[in-house]
């Protein structure tokens, strides 16, 4: 039987045996193979593009990690506390609910704000911009509310906080991760 | 042709004969191998030789209508647009010998092109100041077009290039804008780039981005700046899309313009019996080459009076205040003080580009093609307009009137003054509503006047939703509802007239005084005029389709003006609110 | 029409490029370095006339044409470990050792001199190996004047003049008190620790809490100062300070030659703010400082920098301090005294409490005005109503600012409080201060 797609020049390489793919022994029609051929096309196009929209998510970024291990949970009593404040610029606060840091940075200019834990409240030495326990602005120049960088808790027990992950706007910054929930 | 010899001077050395020797270069086969045609005649054939026997000339056609040549038709804006991307293309190439796109270097690299480099300080210059010249002139060569009515059929489809022209024009100035290195460039790019992630859906801060598990190192933000902040990835993203992929990307479609502007030919203004063409070499060749030496004077003289700003080198640290977009997203940074990030830097700004590409498709008006018309086309030139003057307006605030903090400055008031902080603000519908706020009696229940505490909502969100979705849909149907035109004079009447009782109403009721109040009718008037009273005049005639569509973008647009007045005279921050999903209007 | 146009443009154009290559080319440098070389060759030709020597003489007049022929160019130093790139010998070629290696000049007005002190400075610091900015500050990069002296807007980091000069030294060199060539720095250090500032500031920690941590103030950047703060600066010269000198160094000197209440004034009358914030607490030291030690005291905090990173081969140790001895107890007070800064809310040996705004104190009588007449309490007078376990207990638990009584209560609260000092003053540094500071009391009338 002769193959109707190269009439003339080749002889039949094999004799007439069904294909295994074409029960009834046809071959595959003219404008099928048209199609498979387009569509085969059209498939590396559109996988090409899929790759091409991967290609420039980054897998690595050389931004150095912000992360630090602030210690036992177990170690913080309620209230401010002050211990990192120097070396890591951050306040940790426990409340009965739980623990959350602020970033110890005015949003004014960039001074380290003092806690005056007598008059509840965070003061900056520079232009007296003063916070609330929580971070919010009641007096002064600050534009915006105390940052809070991440907080989560390793399964040691350690308080573990990420400076490079930050919220200030009220309603977000009450949840995870930017609050943790500890009991005891 | 003649001989021009002149008598030796007596005793003196025999003076060259300029004709004859140019006749033996020209005639030469060097020659002629390179230019066709000889020696050239002022004949018509010849003339259109010149045209057709060019490679550069020969997109030209050898005929154009003589109202094409008018100065006052086109002004060669997208001429000069062109001309200042060639300028562009080749002073960047040149500044690409001397620039390093690295964090270490870039700083570096730009001092030495102002100290240290021949003619460094120009290029940078040039190249500048073209580029905020090629962004004016793109967008005033886009407003001759429409006041020419020349988008209309059948060269829709170029408009639509050119609306993506424009698009990659903007983004092509943005990218250049990172790559000084300073403090300007990198909180510039951090303001734009900020915006991309509050894309709805694909952006970590965006409405149901979270849903989505959109985090800040996985979202389209991600993929722009190739980190989670702009860093030294984004310096060499910027670099290569600045330089290399967008102006493929540019030629390419300019390619399309031109094609398409000549296949279309230019100006489709209905013929005149008895209309001749003229030969575009050499008249209009001649305007295009004064347009271009025009345009090129004025960079020149430009860059060598006023020099490009370079500030200290960026610094992640320290963020300058105000920190500001570069001055043509100046506009929509302005818009952030009373949109939500994602409506203010995503949704408005595709709907502008969307809306833009859609005029030619809607405006089937066949008056007013190829010339300007004022009369004819009444509606689209003032809606059109309007949405311009808005931009620039907008522009304007952004950059003159907003200071430290974004704190209102007039233009003439110091930026060194202090200012009081802002008071607080207030949402419409909202969760937990607290009513009672509306109504000024109680001193601490006015938050129409003074609110006391911040973002609190005054009605509940299953209210909200209906009445801002119906009162949408409302102001979209309503002037074509209303079968017969209002009068104006009546329509003018009724409306000042209900304007002044409730200015009324809200003082003696609520206390609001009437140097507030009078920012309803202000803003109201405005949207009422463009919003109700133009389209109920105009388009009221046109088919369903095309005029919901219409008033889509015309209340789209009424609906910005609404919120700026909400914001602007009563503290309003959201007209719903609604945290759970990040979603706020 | 159109040809006039013609014409006018491409005229325009090639006038216009060529006044940029004119403005290109005329740079200040290259007319100082021209001027360098003729007149070093005018002195070399001078020098062969007056010669006796034929063979001199002849050395001389090739070395004066080898001067003029030099070619204008740009000429910088590498300093490749420190990262830096300097161009000051552009103009300055008198200090280019390979055009000049004595680096004496015989002219007097820069840019043509030498550098000074040869022997001492120049001998230690290899320009080569250092530069020129890590010492005199000043843009590197740049070679036009006001540029390179960074004069200019947007460049941080101006030349130092004269005595701010010696702030560079503690770059490299630690325990500079005793460095010879940083005599200016150390005086402002000794005066920085005898005057009390380190009541209020800390340095890496060590000091007060009261105010700003000044271990890396010489980093500030020009950004977190508020301009508004700077505007009110006056100069030496009782003006308002102009623009261009709106840097860092007049920023820090201003705290000690003008009264920081006056340029920092907040918002006492809560014109701006629901609640009153009070001036910069503090105090005026304008009195008790001269010029020259608000100078010195300003080069020592300009040296306090953690930005710029040094190769390690470049520290130079210097030696430990002395532990310092005392005769007895009185004179190891004083010197506790001193060391947490006491002065700073006290005075000068707590001869007078300084400002302490809308505090209690004397002379107040008008509620909204003599609030800055408000006072922190003058030891010699009160320390005579104490016990010693009073005076104890009063240094270790401090006064917390609520405490403060203010004068008017609808006024700011007090910037100033005493801080707690159990955990730093401990032990025989507390006995020693109380035992000062009881022998410094005022001797009270018999109850």
């Amino acid at each position: 039987m002769t193959d109707p797609i190269s009439p003339s020049s080749q002889p039949p390489s094999k004799p007439a045996a069904p294909s295994p793919a074409k029960p009834s022994g046809e071959p595959i029609s003219r404008r099928d193979f048209l199609w498979l051929g387009w569509s085969a096309l059209v498939a590396f196009l559109g996988t090409g593009a899929a790759a091409t929209a991967r290609f420039f998510f980054p897998n690595v970024i050389y931004e150095p990690s912000q992360k630090f291990n602030a210690g036992p949970a177990k170690s913080f009593g309620l209230g401010v506390d002050l211990r990192w404040l120097n070396e890591q610029r951050v306040w940790i606060i426990r409340t009965d609910k739980g623990f959350y840091a602020l970033w110890a940075r005015c949003t004014h200019l960039g001074c380290t704000p003092n806690w005056f834990g007598d008059q509840g409240r965070f003061r900056c030495p520079c232009h007296g911009s003063n916070y609330t326990v929580e971070g919010d602005v009641i007096a002064g120049p600050a534009p915006r509310p105390l940052w809070r960088p991440a907080i989560e808790l390793t399964s040691t027990g350690d308080l573990m906080i990420d400076k490079a992950v930050l919220q200030d706007l009220p309603g977000l910054r009450e949840k995870e991760p930017f609050f943790l929930t500890y009991n005891g | 042709m003649a001989e021009t010899t002149q008598a030796p001077p007596p005793g003196g050395p025999k003076l060259p004969d300029f004709a004859s020797i140019k006749k033996a270069v020209v005639d030469s086969q060097v020659w002629r191998s390179m230019f066709r045609g000889g020696v050239w005649k002022d004949t018509p054939r010849d003339r259109a030789a010149h045209v057709i026997g060019n490679v550069w000339l020969h997109l030209h056609p050898v005929r154009v209508r003589k109202r094409a040549l008018e100065w006052t038709y086109s002004w060669g804006l997208g001429g000069i647009s062109f001309l200042l991307f060639l300028i562009l293309t080749v002073t960047g190439v040149l500044l690409m010998f001397y620039y390093r796109p690295t964090v270490d270097l870039a700083y570096r690299d730009m001092k030495d092109l102002e100290f240290a480099v021949t003619l460094g300080k120009l290029m940078r210059n040039m190249h500048r100041w073209s580029a905020q010249a090629m962004v004016v002139f793109v967008i005033l060569h886009m407003v001759r077009v429409f006041l020419t009515g020349a988008y209309k059929k059948p060269r829709e489809f170029n408009w639509g290039v050119g609306v993506l022209l424009l698009t990659l024009t903007l983004f092509l100035s943005f990218t250049g804008y990172l790559l000084p290195w300073d403090q300007l460039a990198m909180w510039a790019v951090t303001v734009g780039t900020n915006m991309a992630g509050a894309t709805p859906f694909l952006g970590n801060e965006g409405p149901f981005g979270t849903m989505m598990g959109m985090r800040i190192n996985n979202d389209v933000r991600f993929t722009l700046l190739g980190g989670t902040m702009v860093g030294e990835n984004t310096l060499v993203r910027f670099y290569v899309l600045h330089c290399v992929a967008v102006p493929l990307l540019v030629g390419v479609l300019l390619i399309v313009h031109f094609w398409r502007v000549r296949k279309d030919s230019f100006s489709a203004a209905p013929r005149d019996p008895g209309e001749e063409k003229a030969e575009v070499w050499p008249h209009l060749i001649t305007r295009e080459y004064i347009a271009a030496a025009g345009c090129m004077v004025a960079i020149l003289l430009w860059s060598v009076l006023m020099n490009a700003p370079l500030e200290v080198m960026a610094n992640p640290n320290v963020t300058p205040n105000p920190s500001k977009a570069p001055w043509y997203f100046v506009g929509l940074q302005e818009l952030l003080v009373y949109f939500d990030p994602w409506i203010a830097g995503v949704m408005l700004p595709n709907l502008i580009i969307v809306g833009l590409m859609a005029i030619p498709y809607l405006d089937i008006n066949p008056k007013g093609v190829g010339q300007y018309a004022w009369g004819e086309r009444k509606f689209a030139n003032v809606l059109f307009l309007l949405g311009v003057a808005m931009w620039f307006i907008l522009i304007y605030i952004g950059y003159y009137c907003r200071g430290p903090n974004f704190a209102w400055y007039w233009p003439w008031e110091s930026w060194l003054t202090q200012k009081a902080a802002p008071p607080f603000t207030w949402n419409l519908f909202g969760p937990d509503p607290q009513w009672r706020m509306l109504v000024g009696h109680d001193p601490q229940w006015k938050v129409l006047v003074d609110p006391p505490v911040a973002n609190v909502s005054v009605l509940p969100i299953w209210l909200g939703l209906p009445v801002i979705g119906g009162g949408f849909a409302l102001a979209m149907a309503l002037p074509k509802l209303v079968q017969k035109e209002i009068k104006s004079g009546l329509a003018h009447v009724l409306f000042f007239g209900a304007m002044a009782l409730l200015v009324v109403l809200l003082h003696f009721a609520v206390k609001v005084p009437f140097s507030q109040g009078l920012w309803l009718p202000f803003f109201g008037y405005l949207a009422f005029y463009f919003g109700f009273l133009l389209p109920q005049r105009h388009i009221r005639s046109l088919e369903w389709t095309r005029y919901l569509i219409t008033m889509f973008f015309v209340v789209s647009m009424m609906g910005v003006l609404v919120k700026m007045g909400a914001r602007l005279g009563f503290n309003i921050k959201y007209l719903l609110t609604l945290p759970a999903v990040s979603l706020n209007i | 029409m159109q040809k006039k146009l013609f014409y006018l443009f491409n005229f325009l154009m090639l006038a216009g490029f060529v006044a940029a290559l004119a403005v290109d080319y005329h740079k200040d440098w290259r007319k100082y370095q021209a001027e360098y070389y003729r007149r070093t060759a005018g002195v070399l030709e001078a020098k062969a006339m007056q010669s006796s020597d034929p063979a001199e003489a002849a050395k001389l007049k090739a070395q004066a044409r080898k001067m003029r022929s030099m070619p204008i160019q740009i000429r910088q130093i590498i300093a490749k470990d420190l990262g830096r790139v300097d161009r000051c010998i552009t103009c300055h070629v008198g200090m280019d050792e390979f055009v000049n290696p004595t680096l004496t000049t015989a002219f007097k007005d820069q840019p043509f001199a030498g550098h000074p002190d040869l022997s001492g400075i120049v001998k230690n610091h290899s320009f080569q190996k250092f530069g020129c900015t890590v010492c005199h500050a000043g843009q590197g990069l740049a070679v036009s004047v006001e540029a390179a002296h960074g004069k200019t807007e947007n460049w941080e980091k101006p030349l130092l003049r004269e005595p701010l000069l010696q702030a560079s030294c503690a770059k490299c060199h630690g325990n500079f008190e005793t460095l010879h060539g940083a005599e200016i720095a150390a005086k402002g250090k000794h005066i920085f620790e005898t005057h009390g500032c380190l009541g209020c500031h800390s340095i890496h920690g060590k000091g007060g809490v009261i105010s700003v941590d000044l271990g890396n103030i010489a980093d500030k950047p020009l950004e977190r100062i508020a301009l508004y703060n700077l505007s009110l600066i006056k100069g030496p010269d009782g003006k308002p300070l102009p623009r261009r000198d709106w840097k860092l160094p007049a920023w820090i000197e201003a705290h000690l030659t003008n009264v920081p209440m006056d340029f920092v004034p907040n918002d006492p009358y809560a014109k701006y703010n629901k609640e009153p914030i009070a001036p910069s607490g503090m105090p005026d030291f304008t009195q008790e400082l001269t010029r020259d030690d608000a100078d010195a005291v300003t080069a020592y905090l300009l040296s306090l920098t953690e930005e710029e990173q040094i190769p390690s081969r470049y520290y130079v140790p210097g030696p430990p301090q002395k532990e310092p001895r005392f005769a007895n107890a009185v004179e190891h007070g004083k010197f506790v005294f001193n060391r947490y800064g006491c002065a700073g809310c006290h005075g000068l040996g707590g001869t007078k409490g300084r400002r302490n705004y809308n505090a209690l104190g004397p002379g107040q009588g008008d509620m909204s005005l003599d609030m800055d007449k408000g006072r922190e309490p003058t030891l010699v007078d009160t320390l005579g109503t104490y016990t010693r376990d009073e005076l104890r207990a009063k240094i270790q638990n401090g006064v917390p600012s609520s405490q403060i009584q203010k004068f008017n209560p609808d006024g700011p609260t007090p910037p100033l409080y005493m801080p707690t000092w159990k955990e730093k003053i401990k032990g025989q540094e507390l006995e020693d201060l109380v035992t000062y500071l009881m022998s410094i009391a005022k001797k009270q009338e018999e109850f």
